[in-house]
């Protein structure tokens, strides 16, 4: 009898222990080759898709929106007549939304630890596709992967690091980083990414934290830190291959607008104590004198020529109506990721 | 030769579920398989266990989300040894193999991480008051460390260090504090009333991610249950149901608090052994969460099986020469 039992006990252990057998990779990415070295490419915790990616976003009209304060930030696009924002309440649990604006598919993607968001064209061997979150981290940033392909993309790079695909880099749209109260004086009749993701997250307290104003705190420690800065102080950075230079807020107290040169070229860079953005000057428009003009409109600055222009350095108003200023590379970044992905950025200074 | 048989087909159907690589530090229960009884002087205890622990529920604080998509699976197997080096003093030792694997699925995919490999030990040493709560009552204070025997740097398929949480080792030396007290009703000497803390003051791996320190929660674990014993089929069996309370403070990167870790649960653990022979236990348990509330988001236990075998090898009686 007792053999019996034991027999029987040990079915039920069979029956156990066999549960997780039924998983297998997806998609394995079969390229060991990486552009970045593999010891410093750390694995996040959540896992590739532990942090889902939002391909199917919900808008409300600005208007209407009463879950973001004043100072909660946004990610800002416009194109066509489309204006849409991304809440970081929202971005901080999903750190890519794969999304269409005025025609166009594009992935926002975002990374909590280093502050960068960018928004690039969804599509790789022009296929269209989506990205998600690879699970995987270089410097604490974000690494992408593309569902076409599996190849990695590091995001604060800009390039495709891993797959079959490696060193593509993204086309990149023009986006703007934040405050909720700045963009809805901008962009009044923006559609704001909401709440309705699919996903049942706590929006609203992230996910990290102190860890966006705390400047010794790291999760994930970057290669090398920069103490020109405070770590975690937000920037906004213009970058040329691999230099940067950089503007603090405090360069722009009250709004100013500032013309900057920088590796040769010329650059405009305007901003207030919540936003900055830049530009590249064509010889041309190097002549123009310009000026803030931010009266909680979307005008942002004007210039000699009685052209009044938007943050995103389109003629809204004026003889130069509908020409836009040339993009460039840029970013709002934590101090420290600049630093350590553009070591020894270049700080502008009215000295 | 039953015996061997045994604890040899459960270690090929434990083994069957592993493959080539390593797991985590975090969900190894050692703290929940330690504290073998102080038995009669030269007794050696060994025990042999299979341990399947579920995490597929996560939760905001005390609120269960709508979201299955993670799982995270720790198989361990435990092997404990006790050797009662005095009627009151005790040794026990516990070794682990551990494998650990994160499932997501999601997006129509499931993308599989998972380390096996051995992970940390422990090592405890115990002194029993016996009769210390009165006739037929057991007082057994214990001192321990957690010994870091298993890897805490183990990669994925490309090579990629996985985090602390994946890893079957720590890297770190923890201290084990112990005490359990139990007591026999006097109305029914068979049935058991038994209490046991353990609380692990945990170490520091000053070498996470190369750059970094790590430093898990430390923890407290509380159990109290009631246990009886019957024949069935000529057959010992002792059931028995605890309810364990467990605190873990949040873990720690660099000294600063890790948020989405640390928690506090309460598990019901029903249990059912049996004696196959006199000196081996069959035993088998499950443990369910009653309540669980944990820092910010996180997986949280669904459920744990654990199952295995105790065989005891007391000391040959003195046989006394009366002429």
């Amino acid at each position: 009898m007792k053999n019996y039992i034991l027999l029987a006990l040990l079915v039920l252990l069979t029956s156990c222990s066999t549960t997780s057998e039924s998983v297998e990779n997806s998609i394995p990415n079969e390229f060991s080759e990486w552009l970045i070295p593999i010891n410093q490419i750390l694995d996040g915790g959540p896992g590739k898709d532990g942090i889902p990616s939002i391909d199917n976003p919900q808008f409300t009209e600005a208007a209407s929106v009463s879950f973001l304060a004043d100072d909660d930030l946004v990610v800002g696009i416009i194109k066509g007549n489309e204006t849409k924002a991304y809440p970081h309440v929202v971005l901080d649990w999903h750190e890519v939304v794969n999304d269409e604006i005025d025609g166009s598919f594009f992935t926002l993607n975002y990374c909590p630890l280093t502050g960068t968001a960018f928004a690039w064209e969804s599509k790789t061997n022009n296929t269209r596709t989506t990205f998600g979150v690879s699970g995987l981290l270089y410097n604490a940033n974000l690494i992408l992967y593309d569902r076409n392909t599996d190849s990695n993309w590091s995001q604060l790079q800009l390039k495709c690091v891993n797959g079959e695909l490696i060193n593509d880099k993204p086309k990149l749209y023009n986006v703007v980083e934040t405050n909720w109260k700045t963009w809805k004086a901008l962009y009044p009749d923006s559609q704001v990414l909401n709440a309705q993701t699919g996903f049942s997250r706590n929006y609203g307290t992230s996910p990290y934290g102190d860890y966006a104003t705390n400047n010794n705190r790291f999760i994930f420690r970057p290669e090398i830190t920069n103490p020109a800065l405070p770590n975690k102080e937000r920037v906004y950075a213009i970058i040329d291959e691999t230099k940067s230079k950089v503007y603090q807020f405090s360069d722009f107290t009250n709004g100013k607008i500032i013309k900057d040169s920088f590796e040769g070229k010329n650059y405009l860079i305007a901003g207030n104590n919540d936003i900055i953005y830049g530009f590249g000057l064509n010889n041309d428009q190097a002549n123009l004198t310009f000026e803030y003009d931010f009266n909680d409109s979307e005008s942002f600055f004007k210039d000699n020529e009685g052209n009044k222009w938007s943050i995103f350095g389109t003629a809204i108003e004026g003889p130069r109506t509908g020409e836009s200023l040339e993009s460039v590379k840029s970013v709002m970044s934590y101090w420290f990721a600049v630093a350590v992905f553009y070591p020894n950025p270049e700080i502008f200074s009215t000295q | 030769m039953l015996i061997k048989k045994s604890i040899s087909i459960v270690f090929i159907i434990c083994a069957s579920t592993m493959y080539a690589q390593t797991c985590c530090s975090g969900g190894i229960p050692l703290s929940n398989n330690i504290g073998m009884s102080v038995e009669e002087k030269g007794t050696f205890q060994l025990s042999l266990n299979y341990d399947y622990n579920n995490l597929n529920t996560l939760n905001n604080g005390t609120e269960k989300l709508n979201d299955d998509s993670r799982l995270r699976i720790t198989n361990s197997i435990l092997f404990n040894i006790s050797y009662a080096v005095t009627n009151r003093l005790s040794v026990e030792g516990l070794f682990t193999w551990v494998n650990q694997r994160r499932v997501i699925s999601q997006f129509g995919n499931e993308n599989l991480d998972q380390t096996s490999g051995i992970g940390d030990g422990l090592l405890l040493l115990k002194y029993n008051f016996k009769n210390g709560l009165g006739k037929n009552s057991n007082i057994e204070l214990g001192l321990g460390a957690k010994i870091p025997f298993g890897s805490s740097t183990e990669t994925n398929n490309q090579g990629i260090t996985l985090n602390a949480d994946l890893q079957p080792g720590s890297n770190a030396w923890d201290v084990v504090y112990f005490l359990s007290a139990s007591k026999q009703a006097n109305f029914r000497p068979s049935l058991t009333f038994s209490g046991r803390i353990i609380y692990r003051s945990t170490g520091t791996n000053n070498s996470y991610f190369e750059n970094s320190s790590y430093k898990f929660g430390n923890e407290i674990q509380t159990f109290l249950g009631v246990s009886d014993q019957f024949s069935i089929l000529k057959t010992l069996a002792t059931p028995s149901i605890s309810l364990k309370y467990r605190d873990a403070k949040q873990d720690e990167i660099d000294g600063f608090n890790l948020d989405n870790t640390g928690g506090n649960w309460l598990f019901i653990i029903p249990d059912f052994s049996i004696n196959i022979k006199p000196n081996l236990v069959f035993s088998t348990r499950a443990e369910l969460p009653l309540y669980s509330n944990v820092d910010g988001t996180q997986l949280t236990p669904t459920y744990r099986i654990t199952t295995g075998f105790l065989f005891k090898i007391k000391p040959k009686s003195k046989l006394l020469n009366l002429r």
